[in-house]
């Protein structure tokens, strides 16, 4: 029975390995064959789909011969590897802290503030739990989720709990601390817990999420600040700056909008 | 008896085995040291330990619950669909853990499937909670308990179940009385193994069980969190995880010789 050590050995070695295949998305995974620019975007997950769906696609074509590859994740996971790994061309971090920690070490260029995003309570379609408003994430039993802290919109989200005065009560109905924005939204999508903390743009009409949004009274809601900027040491410096102003520039601006950013550049 | 053995597969040996020894060498070459207690209480590590523990022994014991008795019926049983019903039941061992979570959603999350049932029928809900957990490890370690205890009984002369219900046993006496104590090598060494893989599993549980210091937050979550807040509690927290896996893989190599 000695065969059949090496063989189970191998098999849980090789499922251990695909463990670890969560963290957003590779950088590079292009399959162009004679692209000569290869520009690598960092961008909060908050903005996946209007970057992938919309700004990459038109930048490429203002751009022939730039082929833009975006990894996203949460900003504070992002502003880790561009310090670890450095391969970043351009950073948009859903916060001015992660920006800053990029600013200290490699170091940015080009630094613009793009876009402004507000706090939003999303919920099941049907909104299971009947919440009605902020004050309701404090019902003993409501199933609330959260991203962790650290991720931009988990710290902004904890902020709001406290400017309603309900952090105690509300952060008790926490059932998961997600690793970023869009690991929120789906726990909501797929219907497994009853209320959520994003951002409006998660709930604009191009963003396409199956979900029922309440709104969070001005008064106590947060707003997140986007900042934009070349990353010192880009292996394309060029094409960054290129991206960088097609983003803070009024086309890029119309198509943020449209995904329910609100354009400040 | 000492030969010597080619200098290119040497090199190429030599190569494979740094490129398998280096990453946990640097894990305890990069530790910070000088502030240990404070990294580990700072990341919750006794928290996660005890639920790692706790998730990782109870995705084991249902493992040998209904693993055993499903190898059993695969070695022995004979109706149509069992080759497919084999590969099916062992597919979690080469689907990517967080596939399992999506499918582990779909059939047993409060929308799901059967989940709904469980939910709006008898207010079970699995999501969020450490059963969640232990569902997402037993999904994808149990498959090892299968194929070890299988493996055994393939190996197994079938002549001394024969032997044993000639003399009067039933199919069920035989299995419990003469098939199974002869298996209890390769089932422990099963268990060894699935209770390893439910130790390291992440991306099942994340996606299936979420995220939640103390109910679904195993070590390896924690290890995920704490790599950007806690980067020195991380490598505390993986040091954790690499030390109990060698133990493992140590005992268990001594117990197969023995068994062999």
């Amino acid at each position: 029975m000695k065969r059949l050590f090496p063989l189970l050995l191998a098999l849980t070695l090789l499922s251990g390995a695909c463990s670890s295949d969560d963290g957003g998305g590779a950088a590079g995974s292009s399959t162009a064959s004679a692209a000569p620019t290869e520009l690598t975007v960092f961008a909060a997950s908050s903005l996946t789909a209007a970057f992938e769906d919309a700004i990459g696609p038109a930048f490429e074509a203002a751009n022939p011969g730039v082929r833009v590859t975006f990894n996203v994740g949460a900003s504070d996971t992002l502003a880790g590897q561009i310090q670890s790994e450095g391969t970043a061309d351009v950073f948009a971090s859903a916060s001015g802290t992660w920006m800053d920690a990029v600013e200290r070490d490699p170091g940015v260029q080009d630094r613009t503030d793009f876009v402004q995003n507000r706090l939003v309570i999303i919920t099941p379609p049907d909104n299971p739990a009947g919440i009605q408003s902020i004050d309701d994430l404090a019902t003993p039993g409501v199933q609330l989720v959260l991203a962790a802290e650290g991720v931009p919109v988990g710290d902004y989200g904890r902020e709001a709990l406290k400017n309603a005065g309900i952090s105690k009560d509300a952060l008790a109905n926490v059932v998961s601390n997600e690793e970023d924005n869009a690991s929120v939204v789906a726990k909501i999508t797929a219907d497994e817990a009853d209320a959520a903390i994003v951002y409006e743009s998660d709930v604009s009409a191009a963003a396409g999420n199956d979900v029922t949004a309440i709104e969070i009274p001005e008064a106590i809601n947060v707003v997140a600040t986007y900042p934009i900027a070349v990353v010192d040491g880009a292996p394309n410096a060029d094409a960054a700056a290129d991206f960088v102003a097609y983003v803070v520039a009024s086309d890029g601006q119309a198509t943020l909008k449209e995904y329910g950013f609100e354009p400040i550049a | 008896m000492h030969r010597r053995l080619p200098l290119g597969l040497t090199i190429l040996a030599a190569i494979g085995a740094a490129f398998v020894v280096l990453p946990v060498v640097a894990l305890v070459v990069r530790a910070p040291w000088g502030n240990l207690a404070d990294s580990l209480s700072g990341v919750g590590a006794t928290t996660a330990l005890r639920l790692s523990i706790v998730v990782s022994l109870s995705a084991t014991a249902l493992s040998l619950a209904v693993g055993v008795p499903l190898a059993l019926v695969l070695a022995r049983g004979d109706f149509p669909g069992r080759s497919v019903l084999r590969a099916m039941v062992i597919l979690p061992i080469v689907l990517p853990p967080v596939v399992g979570g999506v499918g582990l959603l779909a059939a047993l999350g409060r929308s799901g499937i059967v989940g709904r049932w469980l939910h709006e029928g008898l207010g079970i809900q699995l999501t969020f909670t450490t059963w969640g957990a232990i569902i997402a490890a037993t999904f994808v370690s149990m498959p090892l308990v299968i194929l070890a205890t299988e493996a055994g009984l393939r190996s197994l002369d079938p002549r001394y179940e024969l032997a044993a219900t000639s003399l009067g046993a039933s199919q069920l006496t035989a299995m419990r009385r003469v098939v199974l104590p002869m298996l209890t090598p390769q089932i422990v060494a099963g268990a060894v193994l699935c209770w390893a893989r439910a130790l390291g599993e992440f991306g099942a549980t994340i996606t299936f069980a979420g995220n939640l210091e103390g109910r679904t937050q195993t070590l390896p979550l924690a290890v995920y969190q704490a790599r950007q807040t806690d980067p020195g509690g991380a490598v505390f927290l993986s040091l954790i995880l690499v030390v109990i896996s060698i133990v493992v893989l140590v005992s268990m190599a001594n117990h197969l010789t023995r068994a062999g």
